[in-house]
């Protein structure tokens, strides 16, 4: 973990948590797992608050513990998850595209909530939701589960690892913490509940369930001791399945961007296909037939066979290869090499930051570079046509800022500089990890903005919080208009553009965080698929 | 070689100019403060995206932040307590729902202490000696108080209803030792309570006002 990980770590977790959440996660994030006297005596902190931060951490997926000889239990934080809280409203968003303010609500719940059970996570939605609707109208329980079932099916949602159930025959003390057990085969399996009901009640009728002997039992909301259905069953957001989206995602709009909307359209219809069958870390997608593509098309596409061929053709042709050709049958068989995407997704990247903080002309070297390999300074100047000594003080800009860097190959044993070749070029994996780097730096700079802005203007900001509150509980009473405006006046014309200023950065700083998560998103995915190889 | 470098010029190992300096010409200062902290840039950044999407992603974010803030997730540090009250603390303490966490999916040392105690198999072990002791020695110390109110003090009578119980070859010794037991006894059960109430404080009180060091305290009782 890099310092810029752990401030911005830090930085999360008291923004979500609070300080004392903080103290502990960053703690253990800095030294590794370690025990609960251990993180108590070393932080200063009762054993009381350890214990609530950690449940906390625990709940929110964000530190898992692990049960060492003599019965000693060690906590660890998971710091990569951590960062992913950067991540929750696009993944929230991308439920709502997907699956509506539904999808969207349940995606949501578990997040805040770290881990849910199905009852409790449609429960609440279908009362979030009631609470949305006009008067007289509800959301029907029935409505939710099939959309969260829908957002199991396509692994949206999966199943936490469950505690396997203990025999109580079982002599001698119980084990200082369950070992957590992952099913493979049920990670997506949805309980059979028969959650039906609207708005705020719930009932339930027959249940013909056979697997789950746990949801047999009909419930009923008046009584409360009753036990849940799914007790036990817990889920969580599936965040891989997310990334793999937002991968096609970008794969699809990068192909729309070279080439046209129906070939991209193609790429989308391959990936689709694909999506379930092949692992998140997959470098290639699962061989399909042009035959199967055309076949999958959506309906209102239409492409005649042959268009689909040349398409293909021309996909598998192009120099970036986002597209190839595995065999001959079938009218041919294609991929999708989703690790030479993500390397051009990421290369492209680079170029892009290149080009905008030190202009076009760099751009041009930087490219030049790429696309030879190794160069010599000389062969920079001539290739890139641009003066020698310009020339000269760009390439050495890029390389103290670790975007190029310098490849010695010394012809005699001695490395003397007269008798080596100096060759530029650039390690596009070394650079995406500065990059990388330098992303989380800024959003934790960004963060830091933001909550400067925000102190800075604590009392102004509490000023219009209590006049609207005030202001709203005057309308309820129904006050009239005079009284109104003159309790809006309150705040000052000064004090309101102010105010104005404020929401604007802050705005702009949010929305910046979230930009660069974009970002960090794809030079992580990229760096990811290359360690993988 | 010496001719071309100059006096007071570093020598070096190669060609200057192959680095972009012309003959005689001054070399740059040597770098000794760390480059600025907001340092210029040659290029304005690109503006932001907008759209649907980012806007309301950032109405998700910013709402999500303060959902976060109401949760029961978001523990609060104990603040020092003001000398005047504010007014608005009032109204605005926010109301945070209960949350209760799975027991059975954490570590047994995550429960609150009382459920811990009970679980531990050191406390079930001096329970149940002290459950034993109390069994058999209470009753013997009580006959014997009666016994004794009866026939009043005397070494004999002690060693009479010694041999009624059974055990003929106890002594003045064994008698000590007996009630020293029922002593501990007691104080055994001071200490339990002393502790299960310092427990319930603790529980719901929340915890926070105890220092580090009252609890470490706690835990070294001794059993």
């Amino acid at each position: 973990m890099t310092q810029a990980e752990i401030k911005l770590c830090s930085l999360l977790l008291q923004e979500h948590f609070g300080e004392i959440v903080e103290k502990i996660g960053v703690h253990l994030i800095r030294t590794g797992s370690q025990s609960l006297r251990v993180i108590a005596h070393d932080t200063g902190t009762s054993l009381d608050q350890v214990k609530k931060a950690l449940c906390v951490l625990i709940q929110h997926n964000l530190v898992i513990y692990q049960v060492h000889k003599r019965g000693v239990v060690e906590y660890e934080a998971q710091c990569s998850r951590v960062l992913r809280m950067l991540r929750y409203p696009r993944y929230i968003y991308t439920a709502k595209t997907l699956y509506s303010d539904t999808g969207e609500l349940i995606v949501e719940e578990l997040l805040l909530n770290g881990k849910m059970t199905m009852s409790a996570i449609v429960k609440k939605v279908a009362d979030r939701l009631t609470e949305t609707m006009e008067d007289g109208k509800t959301m029907d329980y029935a409505e939710v589960s099939n959309t969260f079932v829908r957002l199991a099916d396509t692994h949206f949602v999966q199943r936490c690892p469950l505690v396997p159930a203990t025999e109580n025959s079982d002599p001698g003390p119980p084990p200082p913490a369950p070992t957590l057990v992952v099913n493979e085969k049920d990670m997506y399996l949805v309980p059979k509940l028969s959650l039906i009901g609207k708005g705020k009640r719930r009932r339930s009728s027959e249940d013909d369930a056979t697997g789950e002997p746990k949801a047999k039992r009909p419930k009923h909301t008046t009584d409360n001791k009753e036990p849940i259905p799914d007790d036990g069953i817990y889920w969580q957001a599936n965040l891989d399945r997310f990334h793999q989206h937002f991968r096609d995602q970008a794969i699809v709009s990068a192909v729309a961007n070279r080439m046209d909307q129906t070939s991209s359209e193609i790429v989308r219809t391959m990936l689709r296909v694909s999506e379930v069958t092949t692992p998140s870390g997959a470098p290639f997608t699962q061989p399909l037939s042009s035959h199967e593509i055309f076949r999958s098309l959506p309906a209102g596409y239409n492409i005649a066979k042959q268009v689909l061929d040349q398409y293909l053709t021309l996909l598998a042709d192009d120099p970036l290869e986002f597209v190839g050709k595995s065999g001959d049958s079938g009218g041919g068989t294609y991929v999708i090499n989703l690790h030479k995407a993500l390397g051009s997704l990421a290369t492209a990247t680079l170029e892009s930051v290149v080009q905008e903080r030190f202009g076009s002309r760099c751009a041009r070297i930087f490219r030049l570079v790429l696309q030879k390999k190794h160069l010599e300074q000389k062969q920079v100047e001539d290739f890139a046509m641009i003066p020698a000594k310009e020339a000269k003080d760009m390439l050495y800009k890029m390389l103290s800022e670790n975007f190029i860097s310098l490849q010695e190959i010394p012809k005699t044993p001695d490395h003397a500089p007269s008798r080596t070749f100096y060759l530029y070029t650039v390690n596009i994996l070394s650079a995406a990890r500065m990059l990388l780097h330098r992303c989380y730096k800024s959003i934790a700079n960004l963060i830091e903005r933001r909550q400067f802005e925000t102190k800075e203007n604590k009392r102004l900001l509490e000023k219009s919080q209590r006049v609207e509150a005030i202001i709203a509980s005057m309308q309820a009473t129904g006050a009239e208009e005079a009284q109104l405006q003159e309790i809006e006046e309150m705040i000052t014309a000064p004090e309101r553009q102010q105010l104005e200023t404020l929401k604007r950065n802050v705005n702009k700083l949010d929305a910046s965080e979230i930009q660069v998560d974009e970002t960090i998103f794809l030079l992580e995915s990229y760096i990811e698929s290359t360690m993988k190889r | 070689m010496a001719g071309n470098k100059g006096r007071g010029r570093a020598a070096y190992t190669f060609n200057i100019e192959a680095v972009g300096f012309s003959r005689g010409e001054k070399l740059p200062d040597v770098v000794l403060k760390p480059p600025p902290l907001f340092p210029d840039t040659d290029y304005k950044p690109v503006p932001l995206k907008t759209g649907e999407g980012e806007d309301y992603m950032l109405a998700l974010k910013q709402e999500l932040r303060e959902t976060m803030r109401r949760m029961p997730y978001f523990i609060e540090t104990p603040e020092e307590k003001q000398d005047i009250e504010r007014y608005n603390k009032r109204y605005i303490k926010v109301y945070k729902e209960e949350w209760i966490p799975d027991w059975r999916r954490l570590p047994r040392e995550m429960m609150p202490r009382k459920k811990c105690k009970k679980a531990g198999p050191n406390s079930k072990k001096t329970k149940d000696t002290g459950k034993d002791t109390s069994l058999t020695n209470t009753e013997d110390v009580l006959k014997k108080i009666e016994e004794l109110e009866k026939k009043g003090d005397g070494e004999k009578s002690d060693e009479e209803n010694d041999e009624k119980e059974g055990s003929k070859e106890k002594s003045k010794e064994g008698d000590d030792d007996d009630e020293d037991e029922a002593a501990e006894q007691e104080e055994y059960d001071e200490e339990e309570q002393e502790e299960e109430n310092d427990y319930i404080n603790s529980y719901f009180e929340d915890g926070d006002d105890f220092g580090a060091d009252s609890d470490d305290n706690m835990d070294e009782a001794t059993y």
